[in-house]
């Protein structure tokens, strides 16, 4: 039995996998126009005809949405309510356009259609649908020819009695049919009908690729990566495609939870610099959810890893305005023209800066498969200095301070905004720039240590090897806590938790390692946000505990509202330990290190030791400065840091703050 | 010190941060609706002259004023560290009485505050002669309870007092409560994170690129005017009425382009009325900067430099300058609507490529307050609809959005018939009612709202007679429409009204589409 991480990138995808005691890596080149060709090859690479397990995260339905090419798909609302996806919230998301445009929505006015009929918040009926009417939309739906049905009436997740009729009248059609009280079954219809409508709109691409997948792996064998950071079984995927759009992430973050959580770090704050951008999470013991998070400029309200990312990466531009600021990105060179050291770019990026400074080792990039042209930046740089009088050196340092201010600010939004210390945390970087910038921005938010993972570059292949089985429900409830207690409550987890067991169960877990998670989501009567609460006996205490903690104060006095329960169904399957190596000595081995070269740190320019990062071992120690370079990425430790590589490969840095 | 274009970037970001994490803390720890889900409300940092510095992208109304509030603030209480003044007087920093500023200075060890911070937020009552505090009044002392500067912290501390007396003046006391809680909070986040930078940077940096970052926006602002052809540009435009008479009320503007200035003269506006339609100066100088700003295509900070190079003029007692004690619960959110009109018409002379059509012109707000029956609590619930954009010379106009001076959320169908005696039995797009044209302006809304319980009810909205202009030979949008459905007889109601209502009568909201742009 081989066990297979699977990650479909941009460029790669990414394999890991676990072979009776062996771990093994293996990149492929993706195939964009059909993503599942590169999947199969590895697979098949690594499996030699023998069984494998499969969990993989795809792009699939991300794509679909990104791009637009879902299917077409109809929307079936209460009359008078179409427009309400179109609407949205009546805000424009940029303040000063004149010209301001929503996104267009995938579903255009003349396939959304009305039906009389009306439940109340109370869930009672106070309009019943009618025959004809039922008939009348059956025949326009018919006619408009579409492949995938959405569904989402008012307050149907308090009586879902009409969505369900409209399902019986429309299953003649032969088309996936999403509705919105199984979607999220959740208040708000907005955000209800946007998360139902993504989901039926992504569904059949979802189903046709792995289908595709499943004639060769076997349904059985496979498991798809959600955004929430558990995986989910084939068919679930297919009928639930929305729970899958932001998986990649997700698995990322799950990878340094678990490798985090193995090498002794439980509060970690991750930090994922890529080509254009950057995502940061914060993981206080556990992984962070949100419910607020989005698809281009759609709401998705399923549980989500809670992800934070900003246009700053390591190709983002660098450019005085006309006020005379030095604004870095978010505009960004992206891979075609690219920076000006791979050649073709005319326009200094964060790259470029960190190789004036000499923290990029040209001839190790990419392991020595790409040149960079580090010739060409010294006219780029003495002609932008020139314009704003400062020094060449100065330039670069400073690109690299703007930048490094932007990512401080993302991380602020995960932190402090949030009721957290960033100094308690670990800044656990990844991504193929974050390795550059990691200490810096550790010194700029008084982060005492630095944690990068063996393996940088297949962290999301990791976390999909590793995550566990998980299925979110919820439903709106709306109750005043004198009018409910801790008893009752239970009793409405009850029906919800036996069809997470069940479906636990039908996708192969034992009982024994079925864990059910209850969660209220509440607030202060009045207060329209609510906080997602353990449930517990205690769970009016625990509740102003966490409102104290996230915004600043609590009020005991005031009613408290029970929005919806929540339970999040968890399977542990079994999980691969994590590869350990012997110890060794304090010593770098002599080998390992290839050369020295000037790098600038605080202005000044130092002798710096360039080492290979594979030939580190246990137990080494690293004094900054040093550059560390391995096949994707490279890491800087500055003069005020240092270092030791721990069990598992994984380096730790120390940042001495000045 | 010199300026070092890398400080001044990082600065940049770090004052709008310091805002951004004000209204973070005020959206999330605050009680209504109308802050919370509407975000009604915004933040901004203040040098230690007064002059606005960073404001976070919340709501326009509120550019130009926030510094008048802060002004006024310092000029009438002594502030001391701990301490935080607030305010709604509208003729003395104020714009209209539901807006309540709360300012705070930040001192550095100093015996002056070298800073200061300062939030804003439309509370959902604030007493007066109708829920809501949005009336059809003809004095301000109609309008809600007046506060003019007063100290409501001090050293640390809320004056327990002056609480009680406002909140028993108020109509929602328990909301309004848990609201200035929200908007104290937001600022002393705003003083500790002003104190953190201090620590960081030393004093005189941070004053230093405080006020570099004025200057900032003042070269980019000069360089958009500059841009403009010299000239004398004028426009006029007219609101509906006032709510009382049935006569329409002008706005003109002569806008006086030379260089990198703009002079802007308001003069020749009708005089005040005797509805709360009067704007006072500080929503007058709002809507300008916002049109300004608007122009600039670049991501500069909203600050006291955009300001600079642009003189508004007007006229003591006039519709768009009116004096104590005229009423002005409208102004800030209708006549400001139509000052962005007559603003941007009179640009369009100049820059026809860039300016688009009249949008709807209007915040079609609407207050319902009674008693629900469900609960036997009373409730004032305040709402503001979005309308049609004008279309521009490149694009057709956005549909059903909020336009120009507001961009607060709609409360969700669901939450409001959660929180209120309401069932909403349309809401919709009003299709076709966006002016033709090469570009059709964007259509208006349709938002229809059934009461269960008997409750009063106040509109006060615009564009009900006189339609959205179109531009360059484009049609005007449809003006909205005001409707009554009693016991299934439709009565179509005045722009402004103010009615009580029975439950089972249904109102039909249907707003304004925008301006057309070319010929059709």
């Amino acid at each position: 039995m081989v066990l297979i991480g699977v990650d479909t990138g941009g460029t790669f995808t990414d394999f890991i996998y676990k072979d009776g005691e062996k771990w093994g890596v293996y990149k492929q080149l993706s195939t964009p126009e059909n993503p599942a060709m590169a999947v199969l090859e590895g697979i098949r690479k690594i499996s030699r005809d023998r069984d494998a397990k499969v969990v993989h995260g795809s792009t699939v339905a991300t794509n679909a949405i990104l791009e637009r090419k879902g299917v077409k798909t109809a929307l079936i609302t209460n009359a008078g309510f179409e427009d309400v996806i179109e609407i949205g919230r009546q805000n424009r998301f940029s303040l000063y356009d004149l010209k301001y445009r929503k996104e267009p929505h995938i579903v255009p006015s003349n396939l959304r259609f009305g039906l009389k009929g009306r439940i109340n918040c109370d869930g009672v009926e106070l309009e019943p649908l009618t025959p004809s009417d039922l008939t009348r939309m059956r025949d326009l739906v018919r006619a408009a020819d579409v492949e995938s049905i959405a569904v989402c009436l008012l307050f149907s997740f308090l009586n879902p009695e009409h969505e369900k009729t409209v399902r019986r009248e429309l299953e003649e059609l032969g088309v996936p049919i999403s509705l919105s009280h199984e979607i999220l079954g959740e208040f708000r219809e907005f955000e209800r009908t946007s998360t139902t409508v993504i989901n039926a709109y992504v569904s059949p691409k979802m189903k046709r690729y792995i289908t595709y997948l499943i004639k060769e792996v076997g349904e059985d064998s496979l498991r798809i990566m959600q955004s929430n950071g558990g995986s989910i079984s084939a068919q679930t995927a297919m009928d639930e495609s929305v729970r899958t759009i932001l998986s990649g992430p997700a698995g990322g973050a799950v990878g340094a939870f678990e490798i985090g959580r193995a090498a002794g770090f439980e509060k970690l704050i991750t930090f994922d610099m890529g080509g254009t951008s950057t995502d940061v999470a914060l993981i206080d013991g556990k992984l962070p959810m949100t419910l607020e998070a989005g698809i281009s400029a759609y709401p998705v309200k399923v549980p989500m890893i809670d992800i934070h990312t900003v246009g700053a990466g390591g190709g983002s531009i660098a450019e005085v305005d006309v006020g005379g600021s030095l604004r870095v990105g978010p505009e960004s060179a992206g891979a075609d023209p690219g920076p000006i050291c791979y050649g073709k770019g005319e326009r200094i990026t964060v790259t470029d800066a960190n190789l004036f400074l000499g923290r990029l080792v040209p001839e190790n990039f990419l392991g020595g498969d790409m040149r960079l042209h580090d010739e060409k930046l010294n006219r780029h740089f003495e002609e932008a200095a020139a314009e704003i009088g400062l020094s060449p050196m100065a330039l670069a340092e400073g690109i690299l301070a703007v930048a490094n201010t932007n990512m401080e600010r993302a991380i602020r939004v995960i932190s402090v905004e949030r009721g957290y210390d960033p100094r308690e945390f670990s800044l656990f970087s990844f991504g193929g720039a974050g390795g550059m910038h990691c200490a810096f921005l550790a010194r700029l938010l008084n982060i005492p240590t630095v944690f990068i993972p063996n393996n940088p570059g297949i962290l999301s292949a990791i976390g999909m090897l590793t995550a566990d089985v998980i299925k979110d429900y919820s439903r709106t409830v709306m109750i005043k806590e004198p009018d409910t207690d801790y008893d009752s409550l239970l009793k409405m987890f009850e029906e919800m938790e036996e069809r997470g067991k069940a479906e636990l169960l039908r996708e192969g877990l034992e009982e024994s390692a079925i864990v059910c998670e209850r969660y209220l989501d509440m607030r202060y009567e009045g207060q329209s946000y609510e906080l997602i609460v353990p449930f517990g006996e205690d769970f009016s205490q625990t509740f102003h505990g966490m409102h104290e903690k996230v915004y600043g104060f609590a009020n005991p006095d005031k009613v408290i509202e029970i929005v919806n329960i929540r339970l999040r169904a968890r399977g542990l399957p079994e999980k691969p330990e994590m590869k350990t190596f012997p110890r060794e000595g304090e010593e770098i081995a002599p080998e390992a290190v290839v050369g020295t070269r000037k790098v600038v740190f605080d202005s000044e320019s130092h002798e710096t030791a360039v080492i290979r990062r594979e030939m580190l071992r246990h137990g080494n120690r690293i004094e900054g400065p040093a550059i560390l370079v391995e096949y994707s990425s490279t890491i800087v430790v500055p003069p005020f840091a240092s270092g030791k590589v721990d069990a598992y490969g994984n380096l730790i840095l120390e940042i001495r703050n000045s | 010190m010199q300026v070092n274009p890398i400080l001044l970037e990082v600065f940049k970001n770090r004052f709008s941060s310091i805002a951004e994490e004000m209204g973070v803390t005020l959206n999330r720890t605050a009680f209504s609706p109308n802050i919370k889900e509407r975000r009604d409300f915004s933040c901004a940092v203040f040098n230690g002259r007064g002059e606005t510095v960073a404001q976070a992208d919340h709501q326009p109304v509120h550019l130009g004023s926030m510094p008048l509030s802060v002004a006024s603030a310092v000029k009438d209480v002594e502030m001391k560290p701990g301490d935080m003044v607030f305010l709604n007087d509208p003729y003395k920093g104020g714009t209209h009485l539901p807006d309540i500023t709360i300012v705070a200075p930040v001192f550095c060890g100093g015996d002056k505050p070298e800073f200061f911070v300062a939030n804003r937020a439309h509370h959902a009552d604030v007493g007066g002669m109708s829920s809501g505090s949005m009336p059809l009044s003809t004095s301000l002392f109609q309008e809600g309870v007046i506060i003019p500067p007063l100290k409501i912290v001090e050293g640390g501390e809320v004056d327990a007092k002056l609480m009680k007396f406002l909140l028993n003046n108020i109509r929602t006391p328990v909301e309004r409560e848990g609201d200035f809680s929200a908007q104290i909070m937001a600022n002393l986040t705003g003083v500790s994170r002003m104190r953190e930078l201090v620590e960081k940077y030393n004093l005189d940096t941070v004053k230093f690129y405080g006020e570099r970052l004025i200057d900032y926006a003042e070269t980019i602002t000069r360089k958009v005017i500059s841009d403009i052809p010299d000239g004398v540009y004028s426009f006029e435009d007219y609101m509906d009425d006032d709510g009382w008479s049935r006569s329409r009320i002008p706005i003109s503007v002569d806008i006086d382009i030379r260089g990198d200035t703009a002079s802007l003269d308001f003069s020749r506006s009708g005089d005040q009325v005797e509805g709360s339609v009067n704007a006072v100066y500080a929503i007058t100088l709002s809507a300008v900067l916002y049109v300004f700003r608007a122009l600039v295509s670049e991501n500069i900070p909203t600050n006291a430099g955009c300001v600079r190079p642009i003189t508004v003029k007007t006229r003591k007692g006039s519709i768009v300058d009116a004096e104590f004690p005229a009423a002005v619960a409208g102004g800030n959110v209708e006549t400001s609507q139509r000052v962005v009109d007559v603003v941007l018409g009179a640009l369009a002379k100049a820059l026809p490529e860039q300016i688009p059509a009249a949008s709807q012109g209007t915040m079609n707000n609407t207050t319902i307050g009674g008693k629900d029956d469900r609960t036997g609590k009373a409730y004032a619930y305040y709402e503001t609809i979005a309308g049609g954009m004008g279309a521009s010379a490149i694009r057709r106009g956005e549909s059903a959005v909020h336009c120009h001076m507001t961009n607060t959320l709609n409360t969700p169908v669901e939450a409001l018939e959660y929180a209120y005696p309401f069932l909403v039995t349309e809401y919709s797009i009003r299709r076709g009612t966006g002016g033709k044209g090469k570009f059709s302006g964007g259509d208006g809304i349709v938002r229809e709202i059934r009461l269960l319980s008997d409750a009063e009810m106040t509109v006060l909205s615009e564009r009900r007679a006189i339609p959205p202009y179109g531009l360059a030979g484009g049609e005007p949008g449809t003006p909205g429409a005001n409707i009554l459905i009693r016991q299934g007889k439709k009565e179509k109601m005045p722009g402004k009204f103010n009615a009580k209502l029975k439950k089972g009568d249904t109102v039909r909201i249907e707003t304004p589409g925008g301006g057309g742009y070319g010929k059709p």
